[in-house]
C-alpha cells in the first residue's frame, strides 16, 4: 500500500478525474450535437414558411377554390403529399382527405422540432398561417431534399475521437507538469554533478516535497553531498600529506649536503623513511575507512585482555612503567567490536594520552554499562585542550601541539582512532576533564 | 629457537622492478637461500610449475599477467608456498589474495629483515608439517589433553580454546625458542600476519591470564617486542 503523501493518490485522482471528464462531456456535447444534427436548417424553415405564407395568400384570395389550384400547383413543384386544413382540422380546399390522410395527421410535428427518417416515411410539419395562425395551417409532408443529416460521421468524428484526444492531450500535459518538471531539475542537478560543481543543490520546492519524487531529490542532495565530503577530504588529504612529506625529505635533503658519515647517514635515512611509511601507510588507511565503509564482522572482545596487551606494547615504547597506566574496568567487560579496529582506537588514544602527559602522571582505563552499550573512557593528565578543539582535534593532520606539549606525530592517529570506532557501529568523543582529556568510546555489550 | 635443518632453499622471485629484484636476490643469497629471478608473469608462471621450488615470492601487480591470476595457475598445478607482494596495500587485495591459495602477504614497501621472518615462517611451517612428535611429558606441571583440546593442572581445567592449546602446545614443546608472529600465524591460526592484526596477541594474553588463574608457575610466555613470543622456564 503507498503511503500517504505517495504520487499514487495524485496519480490516481488525475485519471478518475479524466475518465469522468470523458465520460461527460461526450456524453452532454455528444447528445447535443446530435440533437441539433435532427433539425432542420434555417433555409429549409424559411421555405416552408414561405409555402405556408402562400398557401393563406391562397386561402385568402380564391378560397376553397384557390387552395384547391394551389395544392395542384404545389404538387407539381415538390412532388410531396400537402394539404391545407382549416382549426377544425378539415381540408380547407374542395377535396375531402381520405382516411389514410387523416391518419397522417395523428403524427404531425412543429416546424422546430428534430426530424428523422427512421419512424415511417418522411415526416408531416403542421406550419400555421403566419399572418392568422387560427384561421388554418398547412400540412405539407418534408420534402427529401430538407431532411436534415442527423449525427453526421463528421460530428461523430468529433465527438467520439477528437474530443478525447485533446482531453487525453490535456492529461498529458497534466502528467507531465507532474512528474517530468521535477525530473528536469534533477537532470540539471546531475548536469552539474558532470561538470563537477558539487555544491549544487535541489530547489526547495521539490526537496520539501514528500512524496517519491522529493525523496528522489533529497537522495539526490545527499549523494552531492557525499562526493563533495569525499573529494575535498581527499583533496585535502593530498594536500596536507604533500606537505607532510617535505619535511622529512628537506631533513634528508640537509643530511645529504652536510657530509655526515656512512653509519650517521644511514641511520637518518632510516629514521625518516620509517617516517614516510607511516605517513603513507596511516593516510591510506584513513581514506580507506573514509571511502570504503568497510563493515567488518563482529565477535565478543574482553576489554581488560585487550588493555593488558596494548599497555605491555605502550610501555616498551614509551618507557612507562606499567603502574601508571591503570584500568579500572570490571574483569568481565566484555564488548562486541572488532578486535583490530577496536584495539588501534584504544591504542592511537593511549599514544596520544602518553604523549600529552607529564612523566609521573597517570593514565586510566574506566567505563560504565548504559543501556546495553559500554561506554568506557580514557582519561590523562595532560591539562586537556581549549573547548573549540574536542571537536577539531578529531581532523586528519590537526596537531594541538601549541596548546599541549609532546606531538611529533602527524595527526592521524585520533582520525584513525575515530574511524574505527564508527566502522564497528560505536561512537568516539573527547572532553575536558578539568585536571586533563577524557577521550570517550562506546561500543555495544556483549 | 625451533630447530630446522632445511638444505639451501629454492626460491623463485617473481618481480618486475630489476633495482627492486636484484637486492632481493643479493639479500636472500646472503642469507643462503638459493634465488631465481623472473621479471614476468607468465615466464614467473612457467618457472614455477615446471621447477622444483620451495617457495615463491611474488608481485601481484605484473607486466603481462596478475599476480593472482598465476597464483589462480599455480595453485591448479603445484602446492608450492607463495608470499604475496605488492604496493597495494587495500584490505581488498589481501582477502583476494588468500582466497586463491597465497600463504602470505607482505605489502611495499617492506625490510629485507620483515622478508627473512616471513621466508622462515612458511618454510618452517612447512617443514614442522612433515616431521612427526612423540608427545607426552611436555611439561612438568601441565598435563595436555589432546581430545578435550585443554591443560589440566592438580585436576584443575584450564579451559582453553582450541586455538590457545594449540599455541600453547607449541611453546611448551619449544622453550628458549624465539615464535616470531609470521610463524605463529602461520602454523596456528593459518593466515597471513599484518601490521595491525591483534589476534595473535589476544590469544597470547588469553594464555597467560588462564595460566596465572591456574597457579602454573613451571615457565611463563615473554614478548619479545617487535619480533614474536618466547616460552621460558628460566628463572621459575
Amino acid at each position: 500500500m503507498p503511503g500517504r503523501h505517495s504520487l499514487f493518490w495524485r496519480l490516481a485522482l488525475l485519471v478518475m478525474a479524466f475518465c469522468l471528464l470523458i465520460i461527460w462531456v461526450s456524453w452532454s456535447w455528444g447528445g447535443r450535437i446530435e440533437f441539433r444534427g435532427y433539425l432542420l436548417s434555417e433555409a429549409a424553415q424559411q421555405q416552408l414558411l414561405d409555402y405556408a405564407a402562400e398557401a393563406e395568400q391562397a386561402w385568402r384570395s380564391g378560397g376553397a377554390e384557390g387552395v384547391e389550384r394551389w395544392q395542384t400547383q404545389m404538387q407539381q413543384r415538390e412532388s410531396v403529399w400537402l394539404t391545407v386544413l382549416g382549426r377544425d382540422l378539415r381540408a380547407l380546399g374542395t377535396r375531402t382527405l381520405s382516411l389514410t390522410e387523416t391518419e397522417r395527421l395523428t403524427a404531425m410535428r412543429h416546424i422546430d422540432w428534430p426530424m428523422s427518417k427512421r419512424a415511417s416515411g418522411l415526416p408531416v410539419i403542421a406550419l400555421p398561417f403566419p399572418q392568422q395562425p387560427l384561421d388554418g395551417q398547412l400540412v405539407i409532408e418534408l420534402p427529401e431534399r430538407f431532411l436534415p443529416e442527423g449525427f453526421t460521421w463528421h460530428a461523430q468524428l468529433l465527438v467520439h475521437g477528437l474530443l478525447p484526444c485533446g482531453l487525453a492531450l490535456l492529461l498529458c500535459a497534466l502528467l507531465y507538469r507532474l512528474l517530468i518538471t521535477p525530473l528536469q531539475h534533477l537532470r540539471e542537478q546531475a548536469n552539474a554533478l558532470r561538470g563537477e560543481q558539487l555544491s549544487v543543490r535541489m530547489a526547495s520546492q521539490i526537496s520539501a516535497r514528500q512524496d517519491e519524487l522529493g525523496e528522489l531529490g533529497r537522495a539526490f542532495d545527499h549523494m552531492a553531498e557525499r562526493l563533495q565530503g569525499m573529494l575535498s577530504l581527499q583533496r585535502q588529504l593530498l594536500r596536507d600529506l604533500s606537505h607532510e612529506l617535505r619535511t622529512p625529505l628537506s631533513r634528508l635533503r640537509v643530511a645529504c649536503e652536510s657530509g655526515l658519515d656512512a653509519e650517521q647517514l644511514r641511520q637518518r635515512l632510516e629514521r625518516e623513511v620509517g617516517g614516510m611509511q607511516r605517513l603513507v601507510d596511516d593516510t591510506l588507511e584513513l581514506i580507506w575507512l573514509g571511502t570504503e565503509r568497510p563493515q567488518p564482522p563482529l565477535e565478543p572482545i574482553s576489554l581488560p585482555s585487550l588493555w593488558a596487551l596494548l599497555v605491555e606494547d605502550a610501555c616498551f615504547e614509551s618507557g612507562w612503567p606499567q603502574a601508571q597506566l591503570r584500568c579500572r574496568l570490571p574483569e568481565d567487560c566484555c564488548v562486541r567490536g572488532h578486535l583490530n579496529g577496536l584495539a588501534q582506537a584504544l591504542e592511537n588514544g593511549l599514544r596520544n594520552a602518553i604523549r600529552h602527559s607529564p612523566p609521573g602522571a597517570l593514565i586510566s582505563l574506566d567505563g560504565r554499562l548504559e543501556q546495553g552499550d559500554w561506554l568506557f573512557w580514557l582519561e590523562d593528565q595532560g591539562g586537556g585542550v581549549a573547548a573549540t578543539e574536542l571537536e577539531q582535534m578529531f581532523l586528519p593532520f590537526i596537531r594541538l601541539s601549541a596548546a599541549r606539549p609532546g606531538g611529533d606525530g602527524f595527526g592521524l592517529g585520533l582520525a584513525i582512532a575515530r574511524g574505527a570506532m564508527q566502522m564497528q557501529g560505536g561512537a568516539m568523543w573527547a572532553e575536558n576533564t578539568g585536571e586533563g582529556l577524557r577521550l570517550n568510546f562506546r561500543l555495544k555489550s556483549v | 629457537m625451533l630447530t630446522c635443518n632445511l638444505p639451501t632453499a629454492r626460491i623463485l622471485a617473481v618481480e618486475d622492478d630489476p633495482l627492486l629484484a636484484s637486492h632481493l636476490q643479493q639479500h636472500l643469497q646472503d642469507s643462503g637461500y638459493s634465488v631465481s629471478l623472473s621479471g614476468d608473469g607468465r615466464e614467473g608462471l612457467r618457472l614455477a610449475a615446471e621447477g622444483d621450488f620451495d617457495l615463491v615470492l611474488m608481485d601481484i601487480l605484473l607486466p603481462g599477467i596478475s599476480g593472482l591470476q598465476v597464483l589462480q595457475s599455480l595453485r591448479e598445478q603445484r602446492g608450492v608456498p607463495v608470499i604475496l607482494m605488492s604496493a597495494l596495500g587495500g584490505e581488498q587485495d589481501r582477502i583476494a589474495g588468500f582466497s586463491q591459495g597465497a600463504d602470505d602477504y607482505l605489502p611495499k614497501p617492506f625490510s629485507m629483515d620483515e622478508l627473512k621472518v616471513r621466508i622462515e615462517a612458511v618454510l618452517r611451517r612447512v617443514a614442522y608439517e612433515r616431521r612427526e612428535f612423540t608427545a607426552p611429558g611436555l611439561d612438568p606441571q601441565l598435563q595436555f589433553d589432546d581430545s578435550r583440546t585443554d591443560v589440566c593442572l592438580r585436576g584443575q581445567w584450564a579451559d582453553l580454546t582450541q586455538t590457545e592449546f594449540r599455541l600453547l602446545e607449541l611453546f611448551v614443546r619449544h622453550p628458549e625458542g624465539l615464535m616470531t608472529k609470521a610463524f605463529l600465524y602461520q602454523q596456528v591460526l593459518r593466515r597471513a600476519y599484518s601490521r595491525h592484526d591483534r589476534s595473535l596477541d589476544m590469544h597470547i594474553s588469553h594464555i597467560r591470564r588462564k595460566l596465572l588463574a591456574l597457579g602454573y608457575t613451571a615457565g611463563r610466555l615473554e614478548t619479545v617486542w617487535g619480533k614474536g613470543y618466547l616460552f621460558t622456564r628460566e628463572g621459575v
